[in-house]
């Protein structure tokens, strides 16, 4: 099986503190892997490094090697923008950017075509193409104009993830995608989840491990920054094999 | 639609709070008109101007001031820009600067005029030639290049006083934007200039506008003080008491009238914003 994303020995420190030990994780292509663990364990530390999103807080320090899709992201070579296109990222919060729906969409493949490459016919091709696969040309198709920010939390949601697509990126990472979200909201956008998957690997960090049995193939459990079980969910919660792990799908604390 | 309505509400309430302000400001203006033709029927030998009434004085200033506030907004802007999205939050450049900006922009203004005669006029020698005898011998002694310093001082001085209020109202407006905005387009792959000039900037435009508006009024409110300053250099006791204390007091009404209706402008958008 192949492997879209591959840590060796990933440490991370924020100032003096240290976020993420000696993590080595491979997850596999075209699934969906969730990570799971009590807060401030790292685990969005961890996802956020596949982006490389945390460089903008300033004093981070990495170590240790992060390959994704066969290619180490911290060789000089590597340009953030490409990257990012690769390895798209869906936050805890929704946040449509403030234009209108039809920009949102738009807004990543302006950034990486030249000026004016997009021709009308092209862009409304996508724009529809986008929202009918995370389900909501119906709803949205004649509120384009209007703008995101003043739709649904679960729309905005769902429009967080269509503005992805456009792109093509291999991975997706979602950061709690679903905590602001109510148990409608939640289903839509697991259910999504499930159709997308195969076309791209998602990583999710969730809190709610009903939702990680219910969506993932392959769970991951993080404690204090260190990667504890890495198993199928399906063992992970049924038969864990280390003891910190046992405690907390057991809820016995977290 | 709703947003729509509220905006047009919030222009509304800037239009209307500034209305009285403006009334007042051409009532001055026709004040102004008024004592400088009044000046102009006094012996003009007994005026010794640079500039030959109050009206050509005022245009003057309000040409100078508009003209530095532009190049002080556009530089402290810039300034802003870098200090807030270039430079990293724990750089001791930048923590430096910020304090520094915080003392400047409570420092008044009259100690700035002292700064500026201290060492722009007097290292040039202007001084001399305004403090020395009767400007009626004076004037056609002042040469030209004396007169460029006096804009120069004039200028680079209005600088310094606006630019600190500038970067500072900028950064405030740039740092208003929230976090999640941008983080959504870095992690679209959005280079920081493409985050800036297409999200950040739009959003914080009224509060940078607002920033704007308050730093000119700054310099408005020293410009009425300096007309005053130059009304009683330039005229004689032979004018009368009485018609340089008028001139006094119509150029420093109109200038502070100017300034406080951008004061008010500033204080409206600012409020419909955090609305």
């Amino acid at each position: 099986m192949n492997h879209s994303i591959e840590t060796e020995n990933l440490s991370l420190w924020y100032g003096d503190f240290q976020a993420l030990i000696n993590v080595s994780v491979k997850i596999p292509d075209g699934q969906i892997t969730s990570l799971i663990g009590p807060s401030g364990c790292g685990k969005t530390t961890l996802l956020r490094c596949f982006n490389r999103v945390n460089e903008r807080y300033g004093n981070v320090t990495t170590e240790g090697k992060i390959e994704i899709l066969g290619k180490n992201i911290y060789d000089p070579d590597v340009s953030l923008p490409e990257l990012r296109k690769a390895v798209g990222m869906v936050f805890q919060r929704p946040n449509p950017l403030p234009i209108s729906v039809y920009e949102n969409i738009l807004f990543g493949l302006r950034i990486h075509s030249p000026m004016r490459s997009l021709t009308r016919a092209e862009s409304d091709q996508i724009v529809e193409e986008a929202l009918t696969s995370v389900f909501l040309w119906e709803d949205l198709k004649d509120k384009l104009k209007t703008r995101a920010t003043s739709l649904q939390l679960e729309q905005q949601q769902k429009l967080c993830i269509a503005r992805l697509l456009p792109l093509k990126p291999k991975i997706i990472l979602m950061d709690e995608p679903c905590s602001a979200l109510d148990a409608k909201g939640t289903l839509a956008v697991e259910e999504l989840m499930e159709v997308l998957a195969g076309t791209y690997t998602f990583l999710i960090v969730t809190h709610n491990m009903a939702q990680a049995r219910r969506v993932s193939e392959e769970c991951i459990f993080m404690f204090l920054g260190e990667l504890i079980e890495h198993r199928e969910t399906q063992a992970l919660f049924e038969d864990p094999k280390h003891e910190k792990t046992a405690d907390y799908v057991q809820m016995r604390y977290g | 639609m709703n947003s729509m309505n509220t905006r047009a509400e919030r222009k509304q309430k800037v239009v209307l709070q500034s209305t009285p302000f403006f009334i007042i400001g051409i009532a001055a203006g026709i004040a102004a008109i008024l004592i400088s033709n009044a000046v102009k029927k006094m012996d003009a030998t007994n005026i010794q101007v640079v500039s030959p009434n109050a009206l050509s004085m005022l245009i003057n200033d309000l040409y100078i001031v508009l003209s530095v506030s532009l190049l002080a907004i556009l530089l402290g802007i810039v300034c802003a820009f870098y200090l807030e999205e270039w430079l990293p939050k724990t750089n001791w450049v930048r923590r430096l600067i910020e304090s520094h900006i915080a003392v400047l922009t409570g420092i008044p203004s009259v100690l700035y005029g002292i700064l500026a005669i201290s060492i722009f006029l007097s290292y040039a020698g202007t001084l001399k030639v305004i403090e020395g005898a009767p400007p009626a011998q004076n004037t056609e002694a002042i040469p030209f290049q004396h007169h460029t310093t006096l804009f120069l001082g004039e200028v680079l001085i209005f600088i310094f006083m606006v630019m600190p209020v500038t970067i500072k109202t900028t950064q405030e407006a740039l740092r208003s934007v929230a976090t999640p905005v941008r983080e959504a387009a870095y992690a679209l792959g959005a280079g920081q200039w493409q985050v800036l000039t297409r999200h950040v900037v739009p959003i914080a435009f009224t509060r940078m506008l607002a920033g704007g508006c308050r730093a000119m009024a700054r310099a408005f409110a020293t410009a009425a003080l300096l007309i005053g300053t130059y009304i009683w250099h330039y005229t004689t006791e032979t004018d009368g008491m009485s018609n340089r204390f008028l001139l006094f007091l119509g150029a420093a009404l109109f200038l502070s009238v100017f300034s406080s209706t951008l004061v008010e402008i500033h204080t409206s958008i600012y409020d419909s914003d955090s609305a």
